[in-house]
């Protein structure tokens, strides 16, 4: 997945291709962010061997900043407080995500999930980032928020699953109880309003087309195999 | 592969639609970017709700 390609276009010579850059904002405890991860990567397998190379940076985008790291209660109470919304209309609503959801192979389970701040889990990611493994650990807290029950917003639940992907522990925890990577969480929001990126999550391309929120596989492959031949005819 | 599917390209932002039941978007920022409408029907999250961009609840 990362690295550059070899493009054949002669039989004695070849061109070698820099991947496709897609940067994404996110947020860990966004619903449609985790489905629009699957529908991209099925945008991706279903071009087959006609796939783009593509380079994946997460970017974070904290959707609540006001929630609580422990929140006692169901999402279901969660959303109830924090928006009025009748418990029946949550009800409705989350069924019809986890519905989606699993149609793009997740299992959201809702009565298990933990509701909590995201702020240390997006240090995470950037810790991870610096690492080489931000993609392993991008995924591995979205299972963990949406099909878990584990408790992204506490640190040592953050170290666990930091070193389940191949992170060093004792280096996680000491980047996320300095707050060393705040400032970048914070740069990286900023630059979401600079973009005018109001919801999540939000696809960029090539640092030229953007693509908001859980397209379908359909939409990706089709941007990617177009995006793909803008970059090779520039490369040419 | 169905209409709502085909991705269409405009440069103003997709949010740009939304309606008054969704969330204010009257302060956006112009995007930089040439914006793939794609799905109109794909969600999104903003704060704590998830909706689609220019649909009332």
């Amino acid at each position: 997945m990362w690295g550059g390609i070899r493009r054949w276009i002669h039989p004695f010579s070849y061109i070698v291709t820099s991947p496709i850059k897609i940067d994404i904002w996110s947020d860990i405890a966004c619903p449609w962010c985790y489905i629009g991860k699957r529908h991209l990567e099925g945008g991706l397998a279903a071009l087959g061997d006609d796939a783009p190379e593509v380079e994946i940076e997460y970017h974070s985008f904290e959707l609540a900043p006001d929630t609580p790291v422990d929140f006692e209660g169901s999402e279901v109470d969660f959303l109830a407080k924090h928006k009025g919304l009748p418990e029946s209309r949550v009800q409705q609503m989350l069924g019809h995500v986890a519905g989606v959801a699993a149609k793009a192979g997740l299992a959201y389970d809702y009565d298990v999930l933990q509701h909590t701040k995201t702020l240390k889990a997006h240090e995470l990611l950037h810790f991870a980032k610096e690492h080489g493994l931000q993609l392993e650990l991008s995924e591995r807290l979205f299972r963990a928020y949406f099909t878990e029950g584990r408790h992204v917003g506490r640190i040592d639940e953050l170290v666990e699953l930091a070193a389940e992907v191949g992170l060093d522990a004792d280096a996680a925890r000491e980047a996320l109880e300095s707050e060393r990577y705040s400032a970048a969480v914070q740069a990286d929001i900023a630059q979401a309003g600079t973009y005018g990126i109001q919801g999540v999550p939000f696809f960029v391309f090539e640092g030229k087309y953007g693509v908001s929120g859980a397209q379908p596989v359909e939409v990706f492959s089709q941007v990617l195999t177009q995006v793909a031949g803008e970059h090779d005819g520039a490369v040419a | 592969m169905s209409d709502a599917t085909t991705p269409q390209v405009t440069d103003a932002p997709s949010t740009d639609a939304a309606s008054t039941d969704a969330p204010s978007t009257s302060s956006a920022t112009p995007s930089p970017f040439t914006m793939v409408t794609g799905d109109a029907a794909a969600m999104v999250c903003e704060g704590d709700v998830c909706y689609i961009p220019g649909v009332g609840e």
